[in-house]
């Protein structure tokens, strides 16, 4: 059984012109446990409508998703926040973390909505993740004080301390240059890799989008499989 | 059951955290519902400690609750037996075993001062009536069971009459002489204030005493009232019983009426328009505060709408935002509160405060416990108010907006 599955999944908006926006247009998508998946799009293809879908922070217009062999759209509304929090780790392109609190309080805060060992352990259960990614040196500092590159490591280690199935990724080198993005996708992949989880990385470069295993495009709505080796090639013929 | 556990405890360490972040935003606020709260329960303190002074006017001419007063009238205007009225009073004490009571009757005594002989007028009591009527003196003593076989005796007298005689310490044992039918030397062994305002002489004497020294015609001819301290609960079945007793004991062509006398006789409360006013000023003042943290509530939880998606976004439910956001202010408010009301314990026990107010309480009271609950209570109350509003908007934020950059 497929961890997160999604059948005919469309999703409009209505715009103020009560004209309707079709953003994402029949997605079908299956992931498993421990897969890596990669979708590539340009911007304004609708990858983080995607995501939000995928990360249950939103509902299609049609179509089916299922989480863990559970139709999303039956869960009431606090299942669905709590197999979010147990289950799903983000990562942002603007990385999201909570200014004012430190690197080690941002990595808790996904542990303050947990229970039993891992909402009394948090502390210490944050601190390893840190040191799992680096920054052990930096638990007490602000979020502002960190370079990009830290902060995204900040941000992944959130993402990952409570153990989640699944993470992800939206841009997450979107705001980093391409050598620190290089070493940031390297540790998520590493990370993700060691802890089980699938991993699906949203990324508008081709060059992220080939660390995955699995590898489709997103155009104006529409999902189909990528041949990544063609797209890279045709990513260096590319001027940019 | 763990889960509620995790979810209480988790709310409050983000409710802790948001108040650290924030903390001279916080501060400002809570400054103002520190003064609300501390005007509040000043207010209510000191309409405890007004109220304490009235209720000892109030007793010190009607006696506490409950007392009860009988009065003798003559129907035919034939002297009545005062004796005999006297033990049917101690009659009905025994048999309704009365704690404490009193006979008061006044009589006008000519009495020699510096400036020559005037008429005063003088209260004739019982022991008891310091007890029934909460008096205590300023100076000397009050009557003991001794004085009323005293040979010169013993008089308490207010302080106009004491200053008329250059305020003599009554340890010295200062005499003024009674003048007319009942010459005698009577014995000054205690001063009491004068009602605020009063300026005239009067004094006090013990029944007996003056039974000692007069015609007992005199006294046949207007004998005292009297007056019982009895168990409020048991005021009214007392009253009745009383009048039926002393009515039968009284006999023919005497009228006998029996009545409570005590502030709470009348049915509705003398505090109430003190009370009216004291909780209109408060709610008012408790209301602006609460205004005001409203809107500077409401203001953070606007900037804070990227936070709480983020929060959504890593499990947080929505009644989670809603509890914490609701926590952050009661925690603040509860706080805020807390110093409120030292102040106000700090305002109102201060002698002058104390001396404004209520001059002359002889009972200043300790801080009132009900002023410091509804203080905290009102601290409790505002901080939900005031979190209600910012919580509701917390929990209406739509996740993939808040995050959407
Ligand atoms: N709630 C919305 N209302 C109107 N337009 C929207 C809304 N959400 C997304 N869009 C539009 O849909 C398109 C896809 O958006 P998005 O999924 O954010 O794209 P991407 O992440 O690939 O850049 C964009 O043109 C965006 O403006
Ligand atoms: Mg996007």
């Amino acid at each position: 059984m497929a961890l997160l599955e999604l059948q005919g999944v469309t999703r409009s908006v209505r715009l103020p012109d009560s004209s309707v926006l079709d953003i994402l247009r029949g997605v079908d998508l299956e992931v498993d446990v421990g897969d890596h998946v990669s979708v590539v799009g340009r911007s304004g293809s609708g990858k983080t409508t995607l995501l939000n879908l995928l990360g249950l922070l939103d509902a299609p217009s049609s179509g089916t998703i299922h989480f863990d062999g559970r139709l999303v759209s039956r869960l009431r509304s606090g299942q669905r926040d709590r197999a979010r929090g147990a289950d799903i780790g983000f990562i942002f392109q603007q990385f999201n973390l909570l200014p004012g609190r430190t690197a080690l309080e941002n990595v808790q805060t996904p542990l303050l909505y947990a229970t039993g060992r891992q909402f009394w352990q948090r502390r210490r259960l944050a601190a390893e993740m840190l040191d799992r990614v680096g920054l052990s040196g930096r638990m007490q500092s602000m979020p502002e004080k960190l370079s990009g590159g830290e902060q995204q490591r900040v941000a992944i280690a959130r993402a990952l301390v409570r153990g989640p199935r699944l993470i992800l990724a939206d841009e997450p080198t979107g705001a980093l240059d391409i050598e620190t993005g290089t070493t940031v996708m390297a540790l998520l992949d590493d990370v993700a890799e060691a802890s089980g989880a699938a991993l699906i990385t949203i990324t508008h470069d081709t060059n992220v989008a080939a660390l995955a295993r699995r590898h489709y495009r997103l155009d104006t709505g529409v999902l189909t499989p990528l041949d990544i080796t063609r797209a890279l090639a045709a990513a260096l013929d590319v001027p940019r | 059951m763990r889960r509620l556990a995790a979810s209480v405890v988790g709310a409050m360490v983000e409710a802790a955290a948001e108040l650290r972040i924030h903390r001279t935003r916080v501060l400002l606020s809570l400054i103002g519902v520190a003064v609300a709260v501390a005007a509040l329960t000043t207010v209510v303190g000191l309409g405890t400690v007004a109220q304490q002074s009235s209720l000892e006017s109030y007793e010190r001419s009607g006696g506490r609750a409950a007392t009860i007063g009988a009065y003798f009238y003559s129907q035919s205007g034939e002297p009545m037996d005062a004796a005999s009225l006297a033990s049917s009073v101690d009659t009905v004490v025994d048999k309704y075993r009365i704690s404490h009571h009193t006979s008061n009757g006044y009589a006008n005594q000519r009495v020699q001062l510096p400036e020559g002989v005037a008429d005063i007028p003088f209260q004739l009591v019982d022991v008891d009536y310091a007890v029934i009527h909460r008096l205590t003196v300023l100076h000397g003593d009050w009557f003991t069971d001794r004085d009323a076989g005293r040979f010169a005796p013993a008089i308490i007298i207010n302080e106009g009459f004491w200053n008329r005689i250059g305020s003599p310490d009554p340890r010295t044992h200062p005499t003024v002489e009674l003048t007319g039918a009942d010459a005698a030397t009577a014995v000054v062994i205690g001063v009491v204030e004068s009602f605020p305002g009063d300026t005239t002489s009067s004094g006090m004497m013990l029944t007996d005493a003056f039974a000692a020294i007069v015609d007992p015609a005199v006294l046949a001819q207007q004998p005292p009232s009297y007056e019982f301290w009895v168990p409020e609960e048991t005021s009214d079945q007392l009253t009745t019983l009383l009048s039926r007793d002393l009515e039968a004991m009284a006999g023919e062509g005497v009228q006998v009426d029996v009545n409570r006398q005590d502030f709470g006789a009348s049915g509705e409360d003398p505090f109430a328009p003190i009370r009216m006013v004291v909780t209109g000023v408060a709610v008012l003042i408790l209301f602006l505060g609460a205004l005001s943290l409203v809107n500077i509530s409401l203001v953070t939880v606007r900037q804070r709408i990227r936070e709480i998606g983020i929060r959504r976004s890593f499990g947080a439910t929505a009644p989670r935002i809603f509890f914490a956001v609701m926590m952050e202010s009661v925690v603040g408010t509860v706080v805020a509160g807390v110093i409120g009301v030292g102040v106000a314990i700090a305002i109102v026990q201060s002698p002058i405060v104390q001396g404004y107010i209520a001059p002359g309480v002889i009972d200043i009271p300790p801080f009132p416990v009900d002023a410091a609950l509804i203080g905290l209570a009102a601290s409790v109350a505002v901080g939900a108010l005031a979190g209600l509003l910012p919580a509701l908007v917390a929990v209406r934020v739509r996740v993939i907006d808040a995050i959407r950059y």
